[in-house]
Order: C-alpha cells, then structure tokens, then sequence
C-alpha cells in the first residue's frame, strides 16, 4: 500500500479486532483510517463522507489495488444508506471535533443503528486544547468565521468523558482509552489548513468582513508557525450490555 | 549511562555510541580531549573507519591508554578478499592496537555487492581469517541502504553478530518497504543481533551545493543535524526507545557534548511522545493534500 498510515491511526487499531471484519470509516477525510483498516486486513470497509472532494482523494489515494475492499459513501452521517446491524467496526477519528453538539448525537444515533449487535467502536479525537496555547486563536477565528456564515461553529473540541457519555447513552460500553499523541504537533502544514478554511468562509462574505478574516488568519498562522499542545486521545467500546 | 546488551555478543554498550569521525576535524589536543570528555560520560562503546580522514590516527593515544574501557568498533569498505584483508591489517596500525573488537563491512548498498563479499576471495573471508587470528573478535555489518537488501545479508551471513542501520522519526513514519529499518530491527532482536542506530541526529539533506556551498555548511555532517540541546534530546529519546542497543552520536565535534548530556539522561520515551514526533514530520514531504487532521 502506497498510503503511510499514520502511527495514530495504527496505534488506535492496533489492541482490536480488524482483520476480515466489515468497517464503517466514518468521515472519511483524506483516507488515513480507510488505509489503515485496509492494511489491517478489514473484509470491506464503507468509507462515509459528505464532502466530494475527500471522497475522491479516498478513491485515489487508497482505492488502488483494494478496489475490491473499498467502498466510498458520499452521504451525511446523520442518515446512511448502510443498512441496520451490518458493520462489525465503526472508525471516527477525528470527526467528532468537526461536529457540533446536534449533530454529534445524530451521528452516534446513525452509527449505532449500522453497529451489529456486538459491534466494536473506535473514537479518536483532540483533547481541548491548553487555554493558553497559540493554536486556540487560530480555531477560535476559525469558529468565528464559521458561525458568521453557517450559523454554527465549525470546530468542537470534546472531553474524552464527554465522547464516552454521549455513546454510553446509546449502548456503547467503553473498553480502553489510550492516548496517541501527547503533545500534538500542530505543523505549518495543519495550520495552514485551518487557515483554508477560514478564507474559505470568508470567500462567502462581502470584502469587508471576509478579507480582515482571511488576513487575520494569515497573520495568526505567520505568528504561530508550528506548535505542540495539547493531546489526542482514543476511545475504545462495544455494543450490548454494560 | 545506561547500557544494553549489544546482541549476543557478551558486550554490554553504552545505549550512545561515540561516532569517532568527530575527532577527524580536531587538533590532536582537541580530540585528546575529546575522548576524555566521552569516557567521563561513560561511554564504552567507540565506532571508527579508514574513510574518516585522520580519525582512526587521531583515536589512537587515548584509545590505547583506556583500551579496557572501549569496545572499538572498526570498518571496511573493501568487498574483495585482498583490500578487506590490508585494510584490518592498516586499521590496527594506525590505531596502534593488536584487536578490533567489532569489525564492520561498511555501507552495504547493492546486492552484487553482498554476492562479492560472502562469495570465495570476498571480504568474508578475510574477515574470518582475521577472526581465527584473533586481530578481531566479532563480524559487523553497517548500511543506509534497502532493509530487505539487510535482511538478505542477515540471512547469508551466518557469523553475523551486530548491523548498523538508520533509525529516525522520519524513517519511522514511512511505510514503504524501503524504509522499513523496523523489520530489520525485529529480525535483529529476534536472532540476538546487536543493532546500532545512525542518522538518529538528521533533520533533512543539506540545501543543494547552488544554494549552499559545501563549505559554506555549518555542520561536518553529510546531513543537516538538529542542533538544539531540547531537539537532540528528543532525537536520542527517540532511537534509544525504538529499541536499538546503542545509537551513533553524529559526526560533528560540536553536537557531541549535547549528545553526551542527552543520553546521560535518557529515561525512555513514552509512545504518545514517539508518535507525535513521528507525525510531525510526517507532514514534511507528504504527498497528500493539506490536512486537518493527524
Ligand atoms: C477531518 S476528517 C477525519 C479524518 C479521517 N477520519 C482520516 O482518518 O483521515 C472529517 C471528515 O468528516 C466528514 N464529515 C463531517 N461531518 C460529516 C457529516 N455530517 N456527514 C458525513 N461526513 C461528515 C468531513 O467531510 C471529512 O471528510
């Protein structure tokens, strides 16, 4: 597999069950979790995202040469397509942090309905940031920015207690937690794509909200730089009795 | 300083290694000196080669005033039988010595090599004779090239006591199987061969010779080091707890008194910390588009 697999995503892997198991990679990003299963030895995985374009650098990227395992999903988490108790393992790394409160607890509605009765749940995501680290400016721009055009934040960082709460509600028992980054390294690169995403909301907005948006972001990511703060954390569970 | 088992060959080494290719940039007085300062540090377990300019000359005095303390490790880059056996021969007079305690075929690259070597009048043989002479006392093999070319070697080379390979975050992230040194780790580990580290130290290539001449570099490395105390540290942690037996310290003089504080220290490196270090690099020639996330 051409793809590198994030030492994350199989560290995450690493203590379940993946080999011959149906999985549902929900939001699929740029594929990492997807290569990851694949290599694991996963029988399908259903790759779940609502954006075209990560759809198609999943196909791209790690479609090769598993065409056959590989199955992208275009559709909004909160309602599938994927039948009811159909997947032996659910993946949501890094999602829930782009999910805000409504409709974090659609989607683990949504993704208990596909769980086979005995399903497996992986959660990975940020532990919220250090008050007093500099990347916390950049998302809280980037929430800003978001709540001007969409109404809504566009990031939310939960508590590894509160993932567990909002799941347990839904029958999942959780089974280990692990810690898979500490620090997180907040590269120029990831910084950057934060800053995308700001000047993307701010493209929507007349110049003059949207170019001090853009220009702040800009700003804030050539004061930043790179930055290690905070931790990623991951959540293991299983579906049924408690 | 800690120490670790170096394989099976009843060596116990220091978990740093001293890169004597340091000493080929110092004054005789300097790399006196220089030893001095590393043993002080503990360190039992010196690397050298021909190829290092004055090195093996300049290791000489204080190798031969200590010689109980330091297992000296020793190199060739000869394939053939009658270069591999001058060389022993020019190495244990230039260090003034009568045994190499770990004799090493240096930069194995391409498979034809490796034919030439283990094939009859290779290096191998004159490697062996020296053994059975007793001008050395274990066989190494040292390389940045294909891990499987290593494996390949591990498997002809039945005599094979210790490989000499490169270990570094970047490394780690990579999938591919030509940087897939953690195989050879594993093999290494599972056959009780002692494995040293090297490139532990390196940050990139240097700029290309147009935007930097090479003597317009900073660093004698023949790559860009780290060169903070808080980055070296980090990079030691690292190698030392991917469970390589001992890592080379680099090559330039000025970063070995960093390392020698870093791996006094060393106290291991929880995963979390391997694998952020590992994902910050990660980033650095990915050819995936930008992302959010790790
Ligand atoms: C940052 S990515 C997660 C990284 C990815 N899991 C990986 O391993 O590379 C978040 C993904 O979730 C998708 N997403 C967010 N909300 C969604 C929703 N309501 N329905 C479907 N996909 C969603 C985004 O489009 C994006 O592809």
């Amino acid at each position: 597999m051409a793809a590198d697999v994030p030492e994350t995503v199989t560290a995450a892997l690493a203590d379940r069950q993946v080999e011959g198991q149906v999985c549902l990679e929900a939001g699929a990003g740029v594929g990492n979790t997807t290569a990851g299963l694949l290599a694991a030895g996963a029988k399908r995985v259903y790759a779940v995202t609502n954006d075209a374009d990560h759809a198609a650098t999943v196909r791209e990227r790690v479609g090769d040469g598993s065409a056959d395992r590989l199955v992208v999903v275009e559709a909004d988490l909160r309602a599938t397509p994927l039948a009811t108790d159909s997947v032996d393992l659910v993946t949501a790394h890094g999602l829930c942090n782009v999910l805000p409160p409504a409709d974090l607890d659609a989607v683990a509605a949504e993704l208990t309905r596909v769980a086979k009765s005995d399903g497996r749940l992986v959660v990975d995501d940020y532990a919220v940031p250090p008050a007093d680290a500099a990347v916390t400016r950049l998302f809280a721009l980037e929430n800003a920015a978001a709540r001007v055009v969409d109404g809504r934040p566009a990031l939310a960082f939960y508590p590894p207690a509160v993932l567990a709460a909002v799941f347990a509600d839904h029958g999942w028992a959780i089974e280990r937690k692990a810690t898979l980054l500490d620090p997180v390294p907040w590269t120029e690169a990831h910084l950057n794509a934060h800053a995308d995403v700001v000047r993307e909301y701010a493209a929507t907005l007349p110049d003059s909200l949207g170019e001090p948006l853009a220009a702040m972001a800009e700003d804030l990511v050539a004061a930043i730089g790179s930055e290690r703060a905070g931790t990623m954390y991951s959540l293991a569970f299983r579906l049924g009795d408690v | 300083m800690e120490t670790r088992a170096l394989g099976d060959t009843g060596q116990e080494s220091t978990v740093l290694t001293f890169g004597s290719i340091a000493l080929n940039w110092l004054e005789q007085e300097g790399a006196n000196q220089m030893v001095e300062l590393v043993l002080d540090h503990g360190v039992n377990h010196f690397d050298v080669a021909p190829t290092y300019g004055d090195a093996e000359l300049k290791l000489g005095p204080k190798l031969r005033q200590y010689r109980e303390d330091i297992f000296l490790g020793c190199k060739t880059q000869e394939r053939e039988y009658e270069g591999a056996a001058r060389k022993i021969d020019r190495s244990l007079d230039r260090l003034g010595i009568d045994t190499i305690d770990l004799y090493q075929i240096h930069g194995l690259e391409y498979e034809e090599e490796l034919d030439t070597i283990t094939a009859d009048g290779g290096a191998l043989d004159a490697i062996r004779e020296a053994k059975a002479a007793g001008k050395i006392d274990h066989i190494g093999l040292t390389s940045h090239g294909d891990p499987d070319l290593i494996l390949d070697a591990i498997d002809r080379i039945d005599d094979l006591e210790t490989v000499m390979f490169p270990l570094n975050p970047v490394v780690a992230g990579k999938d591919d199987s030509e940087y897939d040194y953690e195989a050879v780790l594993e093999r290494c580990e599972s056959e009780g061969i002692g494995t040293l580290g090297i490139k532990a130290f390196a940050k990139g290539s240097w700029p290309s010779t147009d935007e930097l001449a090479e003597a317009d570099r900073p660093y004698a490395n023949w790559y860009e080091p780290v060169d903070t105390p808080e980055a070296i540290r980090e990079r030691f942690d690292f190698a030392a707890a991917q469970g390589l037996d001992t890592v080379v310290s680099p090559g330039d003089p000025k970063l070995v008194k960093m390392v020698l504080d870093a791996a006094s220290r060393f106290e291991g490196m929880d995963e979390a910390r391997q694998r952020s270090l590992i994902e910050e690099v990660r980033h650095d020639d990915s050819p995936v588009p930008e992302q959010l996330h790790h």
